[in-house]
């Protein structure tokens, strides 16, 4: 009994220790990132205190706006003041909007987040799908027309592809919706609950409000997921054809299998753990906001949120946003380890 | 093959499931009781009069608050009632005697002088952006209280200090700053002594034809008819739409998606113009695009024969032809025409021979270069390279820095440029407000443009001082005539341009109203 318990108690600890071990190197992470954010916007020739108060405003004006913002204390009384507000919880007050960071962040993220992982899923399948295909066909036409989306998808500024694509769905075939997150008639009829537009017009119960987000989510998902595509099938490819020439492959066809069978049975899973970093890399990459797609859809993500805090130098929305990315940054990385390792002793088995 | 079927179905559905979800997304017209502006909300900071000096909370201002005195709509520089029924002047010609309309703020309160007295103490008090155009009268956190009280319960009155007239106390009056807030809703949520500061940034609480419904930073302000204003609006709500980027806003207004689009550039102005279904506004707008050189900067920078020069080395009619296309038109002093003796002869245009001599008759040897700081935006650094080409003809190499805006206005406090390019719009409708930002230096002791300049112009400063008293408005539009000339022969500031407002509107949008100062947009009467 005793003897049990101690075990169970062991294997208690051996979990903590671990995750201990993480959660104090996150801490520490995300300490550096709040230092180096803070460093750079200081030294950032930005003056938030005129920033805030504008050209004409009196002397009296500014020097009080100093004050309140708290600019007249030392650097580094200035970045403690912060990181003690920041642990509070709120991250403060935001110097551009008025809000509280929080509830900036609580409202602008979602926004992100739904838009990142709609492209996330549409680039993954499309990308996986393509770059199986064309190492699975190397050097036919599927493959050139594959190499050929992936270099395109690269060098194609996304911008210019935002608004090529508005101007054809939207204003000449008339199939898509314009930009932002929702037409005028939903906007302000449908409550936010999440924040996340689909989850909100769903328990609404507008069918029609439903389908509105989902119609303006398609296009900026799309420009973002040929974006992200285009990496995910180059590695893919890439991968599957350097698993082509391993010792394993030519054992396998020695014994008759067929080049789909070696591809999907033999060599997706010995790769499906870079593969998935790619995705998760990917996806980390879209977290952070795409302020491009953001503007040309005036879609009100956390990605604009940071843009226009670092020009207005608004030091508590820039470190509370840039602290939330970096954390979901962290969180995601922790999250692909964890499953490659478990996609890595499956396979063992 | 099996493969390729797959990937074909895979890719099919994907493409199909997205399409078929936006297929009937086809445009919706804007709802007929709803006008929907799209533009760039991205600069609002606070929807408090007191403390808003934002383009986008400027221009709400008028639609959600109301003044005692109001500028008029076609010509600003008449005085009309609004929240006031009637007003006196003192004769002492240091104070005004109002007696109050009968109206009522969105709650359903009465405006009463008590909402005076509060909206126009706690502007001062609090001492935000704008609260330089109330301390003009002289008005401070210490002395306001006394300065304005109740006479009556429909009687408020206001007294000043500084030494100007009842004239100019009006046209303060008609600043946005002046608007009255509803003392009763606003009181109980002032928090830290912040007079509800805090609140009113995202609220409202005044007697306008709107109200502020909702309003989601860098996303939409969206405004409900306020059903107790005695300026009752035609439509029931507007939307103003945070697009930043101006070829989606272009886009939005073509599709019949937005009713009213602003801030396009002139490319895209010009494509629009011949669309059926929408026209272009064209308003002439008290804004101005000038040169600023810092006198002090080094010797020949300070001067005045470089200064000439520079007003020969401006490509005036490229700049508006080409460059700004309507956008703004050639204007050389330093009150907008619309205001009151405003200067409107343009004697300046390119004549690069002409700067050569002035610079070789004073000593003055070329080649040399100058630090040239500029917004790091649009219209600017398109003036700036067109400047750097007429400059060069003369010998002289700007060397453009672009910059972001915050730090090149510390520069100009500091004194730390050479030359920039800036704009300027007046913070009320009155001539002082330029004429005390270019014509005022007496010893380096307020921040004015000429200050800036590291001009010191103790004469200058007298006589504006003395326009500004002046009681007689003829004779005061001659003093400021007699200022203008002066600054344009000879000033470290090279007047440019007169901004020109283009609005794009669906051809649905009736009555739509906006006037010369920024604060002037009106959507009250606006009908589909």
């Amino acid at each position: 009994m005793t003897n049990s318990r101690q075990r169970s108690s062991w294997r208690e600890l051996s979990f903590v220790w671990p995750l201990s071990k993480w959660l104090w190197s996150f801490a520490l992470t995300l300490f550096g990132l709040a230092l180096v954010t803070f460093a750079m916007t200081r030294l950032s020739p930005i003056d938030p205190a005129l920033q805030l108060v504008g050209d004409h405003a009196s002397q009296s004006t500014y020097e009080q706006a100093r004050l309140e913002l708290g600019l007249d204390q030392p650097l580094p009384v200035q970045f403690f003041r912060y990181v003690e507000t920041a642990l509070s919880g709120n991250f403060g007050q935001s110097i551009s909007t008025g809000q509280p960071v929080a509830k900036d962040i609580a409202r602008t993220f979602p926004a992100t987040i739904e838009l990142a992982t709609a492209a996330i899923i549409l680039g993954a399948v499309i990308g996986l799908a393509l770059g199986i295909t064309a190492a699975m066909r190397q050097g036919t036409w599927v493959d050139g027309l594959a190499r050929f989306v992936s270099l395109f998808g690269y060098s194609v500024p996304i911008f210019w592809l935002g608004l090529l694509l508005l101007l054809l769905f939207y204003a000449w075939l008339h199939w898509a919706p314009g930009p932002g997150r929702a037409d005028v008639v939903f906007q302000y009829t449908v409550k936010s609950v999440t924040g996340f537009a689909l989850i909100d017009t769903w328990i609404s119960g507008k069918a029609g409000a439903f389908r509105d987000a989902l119609a303006h989510l398609a296009l900026p998902a799309i420009v973002l997921a040929f974006h992200a595509l285009a990496a995910i099938s180059r590695l893919t490819r890439a991968a599957i054809l350097t698993e082509l020439g391993q010792e394993y492959v030519t054992t396998a066809r020695a014994k008759g299998a067929n080049l789909r069978r070696i591809v999907f049975v033999h060599i997706l899973p010995n790769i499906s753990g870079t593969l998935l970093t790619v995705i998760a890399l990917s996806y980390a990459s879209l977290l952070e906001g795409a302020v491009l797609t953001e503007t040309v859809f005036a879609w009100p993500g956390i990605g604009r949120y940071l843009t226009t805090a670092m020009f207005a130098g608004d030091m508590p929305a820039i470190l509370g946003a840039t602290l939330v990315v970096g954390a979901s940054f962290v969180l995601l990385n922790a999250l692909t380890d964890l499953g490659v390792a478990r996609l890595d002793t499956g396979r063992k088995r | 093959m099996s493969i390729i079927t797959s990937r074909a179905k895979l890719l099919g559905t994907v493409f199909s499931l997205a399409l078929a979800f936006s297929a009937p997304a086809v445009h919706a017209e804007t709802p007929p009781n709803v006008l929907v502006v799209a533009q760039s909300i991205d600069d609002a900071v606070s929807f408090d009069p007191a403390e808003g000096f934002e383009l986008t909370t400027v221009q709400s201002f008028n639609n959600i608050y109301q003044r005692l005195v109001q500028s008029n709509r076609d010509d600003g520089t008449k005085i009309e009632a609004a929240l006031a029924a009637s007003w006196e002047a003192g004769s002492d010609g240091k104070s005004l005697t109002f007696a109050l309309a009968d109206a009522k703020f969105s709650s359903g309160n009465p405006v009463r002088p008590e909402d005076v007295i509060f909206s126009l103490t706690r502007a001062v008090k609090l001492n935000k952006s704008p609260a330089f155009i109330l301390n003009e009268l002289g008005w401070k956190a210490g002395n306001v209280d006394a300065a304005i009280t109740k006479v009556d319960d429909k009687h408020v009155k206001l007294t000043w200090t500084a030494d100007v007239g009842s004239g100019f106390a009006l046209s303060i009056l008609t600043a946005p700053i002046a608007s009255v807030v509803d003392e009763q809703t606003v009181s109980p949520q002032a928090k830290d002594n912040d007079f509800g500061n805090g609140w009113l940034k995202t609220n409202s609480a005044g007697s306008g034809a709107y109200t502020i419904a909702t309003y989601t930073p860098h996303e939409a302000l969206v405004l409900q008819a306020n059903v107790n204003s005695s300026d009752k609006p035609a439509l029931e709500s507007v939307i103003i739409r945070n697009v930043p980027d101006v070829g989606a806003r272009r886009l939005l207004v073509e599709q019949g998606d937005a009713d009213i689009a602003r801030g396009l550039s002139a490319d895209q102005i010009e494509a629009l113009k011949d669309k059926s279904g929408i026209k272009v506004l064209s308003v002439p707008s008290a804004r101005q695009d000038y040169i600023l050189l810092n006198s002090k900067a080094n010797p020949t920078l300070g001067n005045p024969a470089f200064w000439e020069a520079a007003r020969y080395l401006v490509d005036y009619d490229g700049i508006t032809k080409n460059l700004l296309r309507g956008q703004s038109s050639v204007h050389q002093a330093f009150l907008p025409n619309g205001f009151p003796g405003a200067l409107s002869d343009t004697p300046f245009k390119l004549d690069v021979e002409k700067a050569k001599k002035i610079l070789a008759d004073a000593g003055i040897k070329t080649p040399f270069k100058i630090e040239f700081i500029v917004f790091n935006d649009q219209p600017f650094l398109s003036i700036a390279q067109s400047l750097q080409s007429t400059f060069a003809q003369a010998g002289i190499t700007l060397d453009i820095q672009p910059g972001v805006a915050s730090d090149i206005y510390a520069r100009g406090r500091a004194g730390k440029f050479e030359m920039t390019l800036r704009y300027w719009i007046p913070d009320y409708f009155d001539a002082h407000s330029n004429a005390s930002a270019f014509a005022i230096n007496k010893d380096n002791s307020a921040n004015t443009v000429a200050k800036q300049a590291g001009w010191v112009i103790p004469e200058l400063t007298d006589e504006t001082l003395a326009a500004v008293k002046e009681q007689d408005a003829a004779k005061r539009a001659g003093l400021y005539q007699d200022l203008q000339k002066k600054i344009q022969a000879s000033s470290p500031f090279v007047f440019m341009l007169q901004g020109n407002d283009q609005v794009v509107l669906s051809d649905k949008v009736k009555n739509y109203a906006q006037g010369l100062n920024a604060d002037q947009v009106y959507y009250d009467k606006v009908a589909k």
